[in-house]
């Protein structure tokens, strides 16, 4: 699979409707911004993982659901939930 | 004029406008009689054919070095776009244009207009006319140590690499560089040390980089593993998917060829050994992530090829993360024990690791070289981790340009970047000294360096690794 922004957008709305048991429709977009993160994790790495340390183009997305904010980060690789509960996670690699 | 003096003047023209704008003295010229070193010198371009701004002595004003994708009928669209007209190819480096600017902006601008086109533009600058520096300035940009411009390789993208030869380009500071053309009249590299570049994998068909692959020799057998079975390892390892070592990812390739992109093969850029063997040894998946079971896998492999007769001297790690592994700490001092060193790269989170360790470069193990990165003007790039206990030594790691994957090349930023200029030149010495120990080649990797002021407090070893110095110069 391979993102686009916006595919990351749609997949990350998705994503957070379905942990957060709402439809996706209450799912708000705050913004999607360009961003350089500092590893191939796009600093949000998962337990036990390993990531090259270069630095990696891809995009923040804040979204908001229920009046509180949540971050993911993606490229065209991976989307990923930041700090979720405690742990970052991955959505799709 | 002929092909080869046009050369020579070019580059002779080239490292006037360097030295010229690191002392500020630049302005376009009055006359035409001012230049006192050769009239050719001050025309790296031909005069424009174009009327263009009713003035007929005026150069191009802008030099475009295009990305190597970007084709030349592109390059005139491109311009066209802009109101430009190219004036010329120069066809000595490839994708190197002279741009006219067709609307009267000056020089400055349009340079900065096609800087920020960065996906299809690697740098644009003015093609300032220049004061001729007296002759005895030409001898400083000569190095005092007696490297010739013809020892130099002919790999079209070498003046790119600022990492190996800082002669001040794209606003670098000249010699804030890992010194490798003075090592190089002692070596080159050599075909009998094996680096592991432990990531991704690495595009093995690379044109720049297949001269320099391993491959299992043929009284090597086939890979077996007791638990995971045979494993074809013809071209390397992979500890994921299908097996294949070949890099999808981008990133190993790019640290492959820092190492050793084959030298001097008027192809792409020289690695740091123009010879040598790289055995990709792959457990990064196509996001550039991967776990630590298949890392220690992977290093598990070198150490048995190792025992099995593989030459296997220095493993390259470009990745790393805060979580810390016993297991794969102790396949790194395993990997030790069999003369192997182990160079990672300290991390990109502008952070201390005395404080906030990050491995496996934070290992304080006697095979394990911590590396930082630093910036084409002699500092500590911003994102680079750092810790005057637990990081060893600082190298070229920001914008710099390698092999990436589909035959091409592209600039990268980390740590990543920088950590293979210090395993490259581990593997520079032992081509020189192939029965040199690891904890005495660590040592000397780690006694060699330009001591920079700016380092101080911040690294074991405050300063950047100089390969000359590390082979004796």
């Amino acid at each position: 699979m391979s993102f686009s922004k916006e595919s990351a957008v749609t997949r990350a709305k998705t994503d957070l409707a379905e942990r957060l048991g709402i439809d996706a429709s209450s799912v708000k977009l705050l913004s999607a911004e360009d961003k350089d993160f500092p590893n191939s994790s796009l600093g949000a790495p998962v337990d036990d993982e390993m990531s090259a340390q270069m630095i990696s183009s891809g995009w923040k997305i804040m979204l908001d659901a229920n009046g509180k904010n949540y971050e993911y980060r993606a490229d065209k690789y991976q989307l990923r939930l930041l700090n979720f509960k405690g742990a970052n996670i991955i959505v799709t690699s | 004029m002929n092909r080869q003096n046009f050369i020579i003047h070019l580059a002779i023209a080239v490292v006037l406008v360097i030295m010229a704008a690191a002392a500020g003295q630049m302005r376009h010229w009055q006359k035409e009689g001012s230049l006192t070193v050769d009239h050719a010198v001050k025309r790296s371009t031909p005069k424009p054919t174009a009327a263009v701004r009713g003035a007929a002595d005026r150069e191009p004003e802008v030099l475009v070095k295009f990305r190597r994708e970007v084709s030349f009928d592109d390059i005139k669209k491109i311009a066209a776009k802009n109101n430009d007209n190219v004036e010329d190819e120069i066809e000595s480096v490839d994708k190197l244009v002279a741009i006219d600017d067709m609307d009267g902006q000056s020089a400055e601008a349009v340079a900065e207009q096609y800087s920020k086109m960065s996906n299809l533009v690697l740098y644009a600058e003015p093609n300032l006319e220049i004061e001729a520096s007296p002759l005895e300035d030409l001898k400083t940009v000569t190095p005092k140590d007696n490297v010739n411009p013809a020892d130099q390789p002919n790999d079209p993208m070498f003046s790119d690499q600022w990492a190996l030869n800082n002669t001040g380009q794209n606003g670098g500071k000249r010699k804030a560089d890992i010194d490798v053309l003075k090592a190089w009249q002692k070596t080159k590299g050599s075909r009998k040390v094996v680096v592991a570049v432990l990531d991704s994998g690495v595009d093995y068909t690379h044109p720049d980089l297949a001269a320099n692959m391993w491959t299992r020799p043929d009284n090597i057998p086939v890979y077996k593993d007791d638990e995971l079975g045979t494993i074809p390892d013809l071209h390397g390892f992979s500890a994921v998917d299908d097996r294949d070592p070949m890099d999808d990812n981008g990133h190993g390739t790019h640290c492959a060829g820092v190492i050793g992109a084959e030298g001097n093969n008027d192809e792409g850029i020289a690695g740091i050994n123009w010879e040598v063997e790289i055995m990709p040894l792959k457990f990064l998946g196509r996001g550039g992530f991967g776990t630590t079971k298949d890392a220690i896998e992977a290093i598990n492999y070198a150490i048995e090829r190792k025992r099995a007769g593989v030459n296997i001297r220095v493993i390259n790690a470009s990745w790393g993360s805060t979580t810390y592994s016993k297991a794969l700490e102790d396949v790194i001092r395993a990997a030790g024990d069999e003369g192997i060193l182990f160079v990672a790269a300290a991390g990109n989170d502008g952070s201390s690791n005395d404080s906030r360790p990050h491995y496996p470069s934070s290992y304080n193990l006697p095979n394990v070289i911590s590396v930082a990165a630093l910036d084409r003007v002699d500092l500590m790039a911003t994102f680079s981790n750092f810790g005057v206990k637990s990081v060893h030594v600082a190298a070229p790691g920001k914008d710099i340009v390698s092999t990436w994957l589909n035959g091409e090349y592209r600039e990268a930023s980390g740590t990543s970047m920088a950590t293979p200029q210090v395993a490259g030149i581990a593997a520079l010495v032992l081509a020189q000294d192939p029965k040199m120990s690891v904890q005495k080649l660590r040592q000397k990797l780690l006694s060699s360096v330009d001591l920079l002021d700016t380092l101080t407090g911040k690294l074991e070893n405050a300063g950047r690794i100089n390969a000359s110095k590390v082979l004796g110069n």
